[in-house]
């Protein structure tokens, strides 16, 4: 099997964990965590190959998916999904240095992406190889944090950065473009010095082709579906977080797309 | 020529990185625009503009690689526009970044509130396993720089502006009390920070019969072992800070010594918006040698309530330097009013 057709596999793995985990008494951010995941397989499947690249998962809150990836890739040897929101264990609603695979705290909104930059800064002043895939929201971009980070990446040329912007069009409160809409995120963020990538969030193959960090830093705009793969949470703001029956997890199982 | 304090961190630090290699030096546009690091060592330094709090997540990440980042910013803006950063890396993560902020308590005088910073070591003190100091002098300065860089430790350095300080005293080490005068008598004058210690040294020589001793380490830790030393030496405490009651080191060691008497001479609760020096600032807060001494006879009531003025309320009487004026600072929130509640009347305000 080749790298790519592993990587689809484990996605298809992964979002069954991530809907189990949303059958769990604490329940999950699905939505999030469902449109996220093929990011997150295709930005492990490059970084496995690659030494010294960091993955950090800015939009914490998709914590769920980053679980079942993790699961999936091998840092995590046991099953997260039953585990995950119960006493005595690692598996928080955002994850924490505790989980195997998981360098840097997330889900307070931007610091992740300024981890990254941090990481991705130190590859060229210890002269090692790698760099960082730092994987953020679009309702993220809100955070002012955001902005100083692009800035310094911008002033002082930090290379080895990819920024992966999950454009699922959702927030907590309902949709981006309602709430507060960003705008010519693409010229936004050229504007910055990045090179601007456009790409289908859920087209594994075509990113892990894009995601490698190069020298310079590069942005890369992944269309995606809040709940992609549950019919039922496909596109719906309000599958940003959700808590289901273990009958109804099944189902969704059952009808995985 | 004695140094000032952000001068002596920055020769220390460059003198430090020619041995150490993890060594990264970081400025958030305030370090000036010649720095002998940056001559020295370009390669390591980097001035990521005016942008903290992602400036501290920065410092985490290339700390997360094994580096060893110093970042410097003033305590105000190092402490509070980064808070969170701070939280989550230095805290939370436990990143050996060290924090290295002048300007702390009023020392940027007529820079107005903006700029100064009484609150400081309240926000940093709540983050447990994240070590403060509060240096003296340029030999202390030099000290704490080189325990933090050896050290994989979180840190938060709090230094002054530019007036270079005469240190009468030798450096303390963490968990030190550092001895300026020892008597045996019933009261210990505890100073933290140069202006501090200075309003000691002069109280002392007024009052022989006062002991001063002098802390430059003041996280929960180091004091927990300065402490005992401390408790010792006299029944009653009066610590002197350039910093606001809640959060301060009085209310520190007054949770670790529940049997003695702490009190506290501190910054009020005003906000000082006037013009003038450092001293003069000080003086405007009520932080003086005659408060000093007010507090070392556990004042006078009737003082304590007048000096409870709240934030708006007039204070010429606090500039002039009178005793009434001068408890100002020792009566707003004195940890001293819970452990010692016949010498304070506070509460009754």
């Amino acid at each position: 099997m080749n790298e790519i057709d592993l990587a689809r596999e484990r996605a298809q793995r992964a979002r069954a964990s991530v809907v189990d985990m949303a059958a769990s008494p604490a329940g999950c951010h699905l939505g999030g965590s469902l449109s996220v995941l093929d990011i997150l397989v295709a930005a492990y499947t490059v970084a496995e190959s690659r030494p010294g690249v960091e993955v950090v998962l800015s939009k914490g809150h998709a914590a769920a998916a980053l679980y079942a990836v993790l699961h999936q890739t091998g840092s995590i040897e046991e099953d997260p999904a039953p585990r995950y929101g119960r006493a005595g264990e690692p598996y928080t609603g955002h994850p924490s240095p505790k989980v195997p695979g998981v360098r840097f705290p997330t889900g307070s909104l931007g610091h992740g992406l300024a981890y990254a930059a941090g990481w991705a800064l130190s590859r060229r002043l210890l002269g090692e190889p790698g760099g960082a895939i730092a994987v953020v929201g679009d309702g993220e971009m809100q955070e002012g944090l955001v902005w100083e980070t692009l800035q310094i990446v911008q002033a002082k040329r930090i290379g080895g950065l990819t920024v992966v912007v999950d454009v699922n069009g959702g927030q907590n409160d309902g949709y981006v473009a309602d709430i507060s809409p960003m705008t010519d995120l693409p010229a936004r963020l050229a504007a910055f010095g990045f090179d601007v990538i456009e790409a289908d969030g859920h087209d594994i193959e075509k990113l892990a082709a894009v995601l490698v960090p190069e020298d310079r830093p590069k942005a890369v705009l992944a269309a995606t579906v809040k709940g992609k793969g549950v019919p039922a949470t496909e596109g719906k703001a309000s599958s940003h977080y959700v808590k289901i029956s273990p009958a109804r997890a099944k189902q969704w199982k059952a009808v995985l797309r | 020529m004695t140094l000032p304090g952000r001068e002596a961190y920055k020769d220390e630090l460059t003198a430090l990185a020619a041995g150490d290699p993890r060594i990264v030096c970081l400025e958030a546009d305030l370090g000036g625009p010649s720095h002998p690091f940056a001559e020295r060592h370009p390669d390591r330094f980097c001035n990521l503009g005016i942008a903290e709090a992602a400036a501290v997540d920065i410092a985490v990440g290339l700390a997360s690689a094994g580096l060893r980042p110093f970042l410097s910013t003033f305590a105000a803006f190092g402490t509070w526009r980064a808070a969170e950063s701070v939280k989550l890396g230095l805290g939370y993560q436990g990143a050996p970044v060290v924090l290295v902020c002048p300007y702390g308590g009023v020392s940027g005088g007529w820079f107005g509130p903006t700029h100064h910073s009484l609150e400081d070591l309240a926000v940093v003190q709540s983050l447990p396993g994240v070590r403060i100091a509060v240096p003296c002098g340029e030999a202390e300065t030099r000290a704490v720089i080189r325990a933090a860089a050896g050290e994989d430790r979180p840190c938060y350095v709090r230094l002054a502006r530019n007036e270079p300080y005469e240190a009468p005293f030798e450096p303390a080490g963490r968990g030190e009390a550092g001895w300026v005068r020892g008597t045996g008598g019933p009261t210990c004058l505890v100073s933290v920070g140069e202006k501090p210690a200075q309003l000691c040294v002069a109280a002392t020589e007024r009052r022989p019969d006062l002991s001063h001793a002098h802390l430059c380490w003041v996280d929960f830790e180091s004091l927990a072992q300065a402490a005992a030393e401390l408790a010792e030496s006299a029944r009653r405490l009066v610590v002197v800070e350039e910093h606001r009651a809640a959060g301060s080191v009085a209310s520190t060691l007054a949770l670790l010594l529940p049997g003695h008497e702490v009190l506290s001479v501190n910054a009020g609760t005003s906000w000082p918006s006037e013009g003038g020096g450092h001293d003069d600032t000080l003086a405007s807060l009520g932080l003086t040698v005659p408060a000093v001494l007010a507090a070392a006879d556990l004042g006078v009531p009737e003082t304590v309530t007048i000096g409870l003025a709240a934030r708006g309320a007039p204070r010429p009487a606090t500039a002039s330097g009178t005793p009434h004026a001068t408890t100002a600072g020792t009566g707003t929130g004195t940890p001293g009013a819970t452990h010692a509640p016949t010498t304070h009347s506070q509460g009754a305000t």
